[in-house]
């Protein structure tokens, strides 16, 4: 019950403050419209990315030797038996001019549309393992062993051998990942269907004899122009279960991450301010706890967080048409996000009551707040800032919230920002308890006191 | 009812509080009286179990106030010497939350905010922002939620620092009001004049000591200082002084300007013996001023220092 009245109490004091309720509150909402619509441009077709993506690919094969077992198994193979030498050697100089290197290589990623979206380089496996874990590349793309051999039997016999092609994406980087995934994906697809488009023309040839087999290099040459002729897009390729961020999405994300971290900020400043006010020392003589006051604070930032976060989906919902992706999933983030920010500002609030100033709670709002919010991409995406502050991020409670936001936007599933979401609790129960540590033993109180009797007297 | 023995407390090097020792009875309106800094808010602050002595013991009814704390506190009110107050918040939601705090709630805490914005006579204004009102109406509402859960006791401290003189009697007067409706009070001031006005028992503390306490008449015979009573003439005759020390009482007359000031005992009695000597000594008085020796003179004597020094 008193601990009830303190939190109503909490919140009609700071709700009735019309400075308090400009910053957490219409501040946000202002910026966020301001921002969705100056910076729509960056965000065109829906990618926020300035950059193409860095991949390292992997050569497992040897080149060489998959073609010299390729022409021995076109020689000695199943597929040989009921042809002549004259088909073999015509098939065997066709099948030279399908090149699987040359079609990974130069028309797949060196393509334009390709080639705008990925850049790579060709590496070992260890260095493209070291690349991958200094963020220098965000996935690493491997081809297997006989990668030359396979498509070729896949592109030239009518057999078909399966062909792994490894995408390791650093965690970091999921969004860039998705890119790289995606447009494997488009590659394997695309290349599947030119399979089968040859394999029908192949097997109808072979139904019908060999000799039936007319201008095949006509045939390869179909092989090669269908790959020619994929168009990959990357908004395509996003579009399939995922959708792509605008500007207003990831600046409602984005604004709403940084500005609940101005409820930590007034949170911090309401412990000293009671006592300052000595409503604390009131609340003392009348019997509340010291802990069921801070106890009081934390839910009051907790539920001042949510009330920001509610108020600025639903603005952000209907007048920037955003499209925040699963309710509870959402829900889910921003509850552990309000946990966390509430833990926080139950910190600088016992922090800045121990200090006995304000000088915490003042650098926090005007100085943490803002690296936090550089650092977190609530300025800029953080895919588009110095590595330095990349590597930084990780600082941020307002980076975690936003990268779990926007990935719900895109359509990820629970499980996709379960990590961000338990760093979020996490982060909130370490700051609680530290606040309890710090105002433990700050005051005497009659619980300790020894009674020790009149010593002077 | 209250009885504090010995009490200390440190800030350091300081001895804030330094060996206080008095006893509060039941129905008595007690007062601290001392100049800024005597120690009176710590003491105060002591006995509502804000801060815990460095040694000393505090009983009420007979139990320490340390073994006790839950049951002292919901017997005693405290009217801090700042406004503890919420000031973006109206009156009835300070007053709402103060109650809650001690456990009040439903019907209760309602008719209790009714009947204490009568005795603060704050009724017609609880609607308002505490930031909107007066100086006077704001102490009103602090001692308000101190009222709230029916304290026995009442602990003010200062609680007409800042305000005009009109809200300040109105404030004297609820606490007298307060006293006669059963309630301990324990007040502290500067205010030598209040502390008469109200209390009938007072402790006068300086430099974290009690110096003097008892009945304010117990005070001022301890000093043994006499009645002043100055009479202005409408001449001066030099003999004049010489005849009224003759008067049986008197025990000291001197000519000042056009007046002669005089000392004795029971100056009820000496006018008229006065009146009569001017009267036949050819003279008529023009006014006749009584000095009866106050607190503000028993503290002077005791420490050589004024109360507002």
């Amino acid at each position: 019950m008193k601990m009830l009245s303190i939190i109503i109490k909490d919140l009609k004091t700071i709700l009735s403050d019309k400075h308090a309720v400009a910053i957490i509150i219409i501040m946000p909402l202002i910026l966020m419209t301001i921002l969705s619509f100056a910076l729509k441009s960056s965000f065109s077709d829906g990618d926020y990315f300035d950059e193409s993506v860095k991949i390292a690919v992997v050569k497992l094969y040897n080149g060489d030797e998959d073609s010299r077992m390729f022409d021995e198994t076109l020689r000695n193979g199943i597929f040989s038996k009921n042809m002549g030498e004259e088909t073999i050697n015509e098939l065997g100089d066709s099948s030279r001019d399908v090149d699987p290197e040359r079609i990974f290589f130069e028309e797949f990623l060196g393509s334009d549309e390709v080639s705008k979206i990925i850049s790579y380089r060709i590496v070992d496996e260890k260095t493209a393992m070291e690349l991958l874990d200094k963020k220098e590349v965000s996935a690493v793309v491997t081809l297997p062993e006989k990668f030359v051999y396979d498509m070729k039997i896949n592109l030239v016999t009518p057999f078909r051998n399966n062909v792994d092609i490894k995408v390791e994406v650093h965690p970091d980087k999921s969004i860039e990942g998705v890119v790289v995934k995606s447009v494997m994906e488009a590659y394997s697809s695309a290349m599947s269907s030119v399979i089968i488009g040859k394999n029908v023309i192949i097997e109808e040839a072979m139904a019908n004899g060999v000799g039936e087999l007319k201008n095949l290099d006509d045939v390869m040459e179909e092989v090669t122009s269908v790959i020619e002729d994929m168009n990959i897009e990357i908004k395509d390729v996003l579009v399939e279960g995922r959708k792509s961020i605008t500007s207003a999405d990831y600046y409602a994300a984005a604004m709403m991450s940084m500005f609940i971290l101005f409820s930590a900020g007034h949170g911090g400043r309401m412990l000293l301010e009671e006592k300052e006010n000595k409503t604390y020392q009131r609340m003392i003589i009348a019997g509340t706890s010291r802990f069921g006051i801070l106890s009081g604070k934390f839910v009051v930032v907790f539920l001042l967080s949510s009330i920001q976060i509610t108020i600025m989906t639903i603005y952000s919902h209907f007048v920037l048409k955003v499209q925040w992706g699963s309710i509870i999933n959402t829900a889910i983030i921003s509850a552990a996000a309000a946990f966390a920010v509430a833990g926080l500002g139950t910190f600088i609030a016992s922090a800045t009551f121990k200090a006995g100033n304000f000088k915490l709670a003042n650098t926090f709002e005007s100085a943490i707040i803002q690296i936090m919010a550089l650092l977190g991409g609530s300025f800029f995406p953080v895919d588009v800032m110095p590595e330095v502050i990349q590597n930084l991020s990780f600082l941020s409670l307002n980076g975690l919230a936003l990268k779990s936001y926007l990935k719900v936007m895109s359509g990820y599933g629970l499980n996709d920002v379960i990590k961000s979401v338990a760093a979020l609790g996490l982060i909130g129960l370490v700051f609680l308890i530290l606040s309890v540590a710090v105002l433990r033993g700050k005051e005497e109180h009659y619980v300790k006191h020894n009674k020790v009797k009149a010593v002077k007297a | 009812m209250l009885k504090v023995e010995n009490l200390y407390k440190s800030f350091g090097k300081i001895n804030a509080v330094d060996g206080v020792s008095f006893e509060v009875k039941k129905g008595d309106v007690f007062g601290l009286l001392g100049p800024n800094g005597a120690g009176k808010s710590t003491t105060i602050s002591m006995i509502s179990t804000l801060l815990a002595p460095s040694a000393g013991e505090i009983l009420y009814d007979g139990k320490s106030i340390f073994d006790n704390q839950k049951s002292v506190r919901q017997r005693l009110g405290v009217v801090p010497q700042e406004i503890a107050l919420y000031p973006t918040l109206s009156g009835y939601e300070n007053l709402r939350f103060w109650g809650s705090i001690y456990g009040l709630k439903g019907d209760l805490l309602k008719k209790r905010i009714d009947e204490v914005s009568d005795i603060i006579e704050l009724n017609g204004r609880l609607k308002d922002r505490v930031d909107k009102y007066s100086g006077g109406m704001k102490r009103r509402l602090n001692i308000g939620a101190a009222l709230l859960h029916t304290p026995e006791m009442l602990i003010m401290d200062e609680p007409t620092v800042g305000i005009d003189p009109q809200s300040r009697n109105h404030i004297l007067d609820t606490v007298l009001r307060l006293n006669k409706q059963g309630i301990t009070i324990i007040y502290t001031s500067h205010y030598m004049e209040e502390v008469e006005y109200l209390c009938n028992k007072v402790c006068i503390m300086d430099e974290g000591k009690i110096i003097a306490s008892g009945s304010q008449d117990e005070l001022v015979e301890m000093i043994r200082e006499k009645t002043q009573i100055n009479v202005r003439l409408n001449r001066m005759d030099s003999l004049i002084a010489e005849k009224l020390k003759e008067i049986n009482g008197v025990s000291d007359a001197r000519i000042s300007d056009d007046t002669v000031v005089l000392h004795g005992e029971n100056a009820d009695t000496l006018l008229a013996e006065i009146a009569l000597k001017v009267s036949e000594g050819g003279m008529f008085i023009k006014s006749i001023d009584v000095k009866k020796p106050n607190l503000e003179a028993v503290f002077l004597h005791l420490t050589g220092k004024a109360l507002r020094d």
